[in-house]
């Protein structure tokens, strides 16, 4: 039990009403005053204060008061990226746009075997497969792509393609992100194109080795050797 | 339709589309520079043209060559005329330019003393400047001295005989000395050119050229069962109303060609009414006046409408719904509003409602309260913040949902357009459109009821050019409240809104037309009240001038108010960044 006497405040202090009430705390009640309900003066106010950052920010800049943010945040020692003046360097494996890889002569790489449009989720690459001409050794053993074209807009850049294909015909190693155009079908990248790009270091071709028809190592050369 | 008719005519369509088109594309800009302003962050400037050091020159020096060109010829082929002594056009020649000579210089002055004591001093003018002026403001005062000594210096020696010699000289000399002042001043500037080329970025509005330029080339996009017409037609139908309803709002007084009036001084009372040799400042003078306004700002709902029908998308046509009940909702509000107005104008011609502001009071004192009602209701009828509930764009996107480059471009572009239209339907019915107070056709006369204190005689020509001045200053004014209102209230809720357009302003707008019915009774049946009213009208024109004085003498004072930051407050993070030596990024390898 509290033996200690009341404090004079707390004996003081208003007792709630016997035989119901509200008894706790009283809470304010929203102003429902005239000014307030008639929006205008409030209104005003909050202009008021508006135009005073307004007014005074303004003033700052136009009179060299302070530093142009512009100009502040291409110096050093900001930690804000002003894009596109400075950009953020792209880590070593990060997935760009797609680029097809070429042989030694220039020809694509690919041969038309639908494993990346087989594996792609998004269901973004298209590729017609053709035979080359007669004559040529390849012709019968591996096809090429007529067509190849990628979807950029459909893609989403999960790479599987890149481990689909048994070739190391397509990469995504460009370092370049997609590009904003002005319509969809520009997005939709042909062979040409993506034939045309080069990794970073301006490669069009990959380092991984191919044995190509004349090679000892290509493995047609048997069967050419059986049945040619 | 005689000839002067259809050259001033087309004259009169080229400025008014200049400068609300002007207007326009400056309050998209404003819009952005203003809300980066008040939150203190980067504003729309990324946008830079890098001029080549000669062009920048030429840009800097060519156009005031011109001028300074320009003003020489007109120093050389008028010479002085023999009355030059009594005529009030030589006076107000040698006055402006000889004002005007003043402000270049001081302006100039002030820029270069500022750019001289925060960088270095690039010669020994410079360095005089920032040992000896050291502050911008001092050159400020300087100048400000100058201005005001020039005007009693000339009452000084008005009649004199200093004042007869001197006369026919400083009619050639103003001239000349504006343009020596104008040519040094652009030759000052080009020489500041550094060699790295000039960075025009205009505070941003680069930026909004370049936006407008990217809408042109963007994809032009229809939805796949959208009604290909009306969803083409439907921008043109949000941007015509706002366009064509300018046509019939007054910008000046009307203008007489005859006989030499224009550099003459012509009386205050009697308009000239020849319609061959005079021309109203107005594009379409039409005796129906505010109902074509009515009838053709109704005609904006359809846009919205057709664009949310049009669309093929359930948040269009919520959007095109919300806009075209809103629209219509406070059309009531805003037709109602302007009957108290028309009572007390007795007329619907909006040229003459201006000229009655100009010569009892302005309409904001004679129907406070319609002012106010009529300002809520065209900030909804542009449905723009806090009445934004067509676009809402964190709810619905709103009715040009599916729209895409100038197609957007068009709705985006229309809004501001209104902005601009009822900011001078506001001017013209409330806040006496092209008049300045005390300013006559024929000068500044300050007069309280029968008492004249001071009589200042101008010539038609600029007591014309100030007017149409003070028209679009207006304007533009309104338009940067509605701005601010914009970036001040937040949206209402759609019930809100009906009832406070259904419950609060539609009674409260009938309620005016009652009491000013009355009003407009009773001073009509007592007879002493008109003088009365007089005296009380010309007071208000004297509250409205010396709350205008008041307002540019304030910001002056508050502008030259020395402002000291120690240093620029940088987020802890940056701080941190900065300590461990930036993270600045090492360029792409790529």
């Amino acid at each position: 039990m509290n033996q200690e006497p009341k404090s004079p405040a707390a004996e003081s202090a208003p007792q709630p009403r016997r035989g119901g009430g509200i008894i706790g705390k009283k809470l304010p009640r929203p102003d429902r005053s005239p000014s307030v309900q008639s929006y205008v003066p409030e209104i005003a106010k909050g202009m008021g204060v508006l135009l005073d950052h307004f007014f005074r920010n303004t003033r700052d800049m136009v009179f060299g008061q302070r530093n142009d943010p512009v100009l502040e945040a291409l110096e050093p020692g900001i930690n804000t990226i002003s894009y596109p003046e400075q950009k953020r360097p792209y880590p070593e494996r990060f997935r760009g746009l797609h680029r097809l890889t070429t042989r030694e002569d220039g020809s694509p790489r690919c041969v038309a075997c639908l494993c990346c449009s087989t594996a792609c989720p998004a269901q973004c690459i298209y590729i017609e497969p053709a035979e080359y001409p007669e004559g040529d050794a390849r012709r019968g053993y591996e096809r090429y792509p007529a067509r190849f074209v990628i979807d950029e807009l459909r893609c989403i850049f999960c790479g599987f393609c890149v481990e689909a294909c048994p070739c190391d015909a397509i990469r995504m190693d460009t370092g370049a992100h997609a590009v904003p155009y002005d319509s969809r079908d520009q997005f939709v990248y042909h062979k040409d194109l993506l034939l045309s790009f080069a990794n970073r270091r301006g490669d069009h071709q990959t380092r991984n080795p191919r044995a190509e028809s004349p090679d000892p190592g290509w493995p047609g050369i048997d069967r050419l050797g059986k049945h040619g | 339709m005689n000839a002067l008719q259809l050259v001033s005519t087309l004259l009169k369509i080229a400025l008014v589309l200049g400068v609300v088109l002007g207007i326009g594309g400056a309050l998209t800009w404003n819009d952005r520079r203003m809300s980066s302003m008040m939150q203190d962050r980067i504003g729309p400037n990324r946008a830079v043209f890098v001029l080549p050091p000669w062009l920048a020159r030429t840009l800097f020096a060519a156009p005031a060559f011109l001028v300074a060109g320009a003003l020489a010829a007109w120093a050389y082929l008028s010479p002085a005329p023999a009355s030059v002594a009594a005529s009030v056009r030589a006076t107000e020649r040698i006055l402006i330019t000889l004002e005007l000579s003043v402000l270049v210089a001081w302006i100039g002055l002030a820029a270069l003393t500022a750019r001289a004591t925060r960088s270095s001093p690039a010669n020994g003018f410079e360095r005089w400047l920032a040992s000896t002026v050291r502050d911008p403001r001092n050159v400020f005062y300087a100048g400000l001295a100058a201005h005001v000594l020039l005007i009693p210096a000339r009452y000084a020696i008005a009649g004199t005989p200093l004042s007869a010699s001197l006369k026919p000289i400083l009619f050639t000399a103003g001239p000349v000395l504006l343009a020596v002042v104008v040519a040094a001043s652009a030759l000052y500037a080009a020489s500041l050119v550094p060699a790295t080329g000039f960075r025009l970025r205009m505070a941003g509005l680069m930026h909004t050229a370049a936006d407008g330029l990217k809408m042109i080339f963007k994809e032009d996009f229809v939805p796949k069962n959208g009604d290909r017409l009306l969803h083409s037609i439907a921008p043109m139908f949000g941007l015509f109303p706002p366009l064509v309803v300018l046509a019939v709002v007054p910008f000046g007084d009307v203008l007489c060609l005859a006989g030499g009036k224009v550099a003459g001084v012509v009386p205050s009372a009697g308009i000239c009414t020849d319609p061959a040799s005079s021309v109203t400042m107005q594009v379409l003078d039409l005796d129906i006046g505010i109902l074509f306004i009515f009838a053709m700002s109704g005609a904006g709902v359809v846009g919205a409408a057709l664009a949310g029908w049009a669309s093929d998308n359930k948040f269009s046509l919520l959007g095109g719904l919300r806009a075209a009940s809103q629209m219509v909702s406070y059309e009531v509000t805003l037709g109602l509003t302007l009957v108290g107005a028309f009572v007390v104008y007795n007329t619907l011609r909006l040229d003459d409602m201006v000229r009655w502001q100009g010569e009892n009071a302005w309409g904001i004192f004679v129907q406070p309260v319609a002012f106010f009602l009529f300002f809520a209701a065209a900030t909804a009828e542009t449905k723009r913040i806090p009445f934004d509930l067509p676009e809402g764009e964190s709810e619905i996107v709103g009715y040009f949902t599916e729209y895409s480059g100038m197609k957007f471009g068009m709705f985006f572009f229309a809004e501001y357009l209104e902005i601009v239209t009822s900011s001078a339907l506001l001017v013209t019915l409330f806040l006496g459109g092209w008049q300045l107070p005390f300013l006559h056709r024929d000068g500044l006369t300050i007069a309280f009821g029968d008492t004249v204190l001071l009589h200042y005689g101008m010539t038609h020509l600029s007591v014309t050019l100030l007017q149409v001045a003070t028209f679009f200053g207006k304007v533009v004014l309104v338009c940067l409240v509605q701005a601010v209102i914009r970036w001040t209230l937040p949206r209402f809720r759609y019930d809100q809104l009906m009832r406070l357009g259904w419950r609060t302003l539609l009674p409260l707008s009938i309620a005016n037309i009652v009491v000013t019915a009355i009003a407009v009774l009773v001073v009509q049946s007592s007879p002493g009240a008109a003088n009365v009213l007089e005296l009380l009208g010309d007071l208000t024109q004297g509250v409205v001038a010396a709350a205008m004085i008041a307002a540019v003498v304030a910001l002056v004072l508050w502008a030259l108010k020395p402002v000291t930051r120690a240093q620029t407050v940088l987020s802890s993070s940056a701080e941190l960044a900065q300590a461990q030596g930036g993270t600045r990024a090492t360029p792409m390898q790529a």
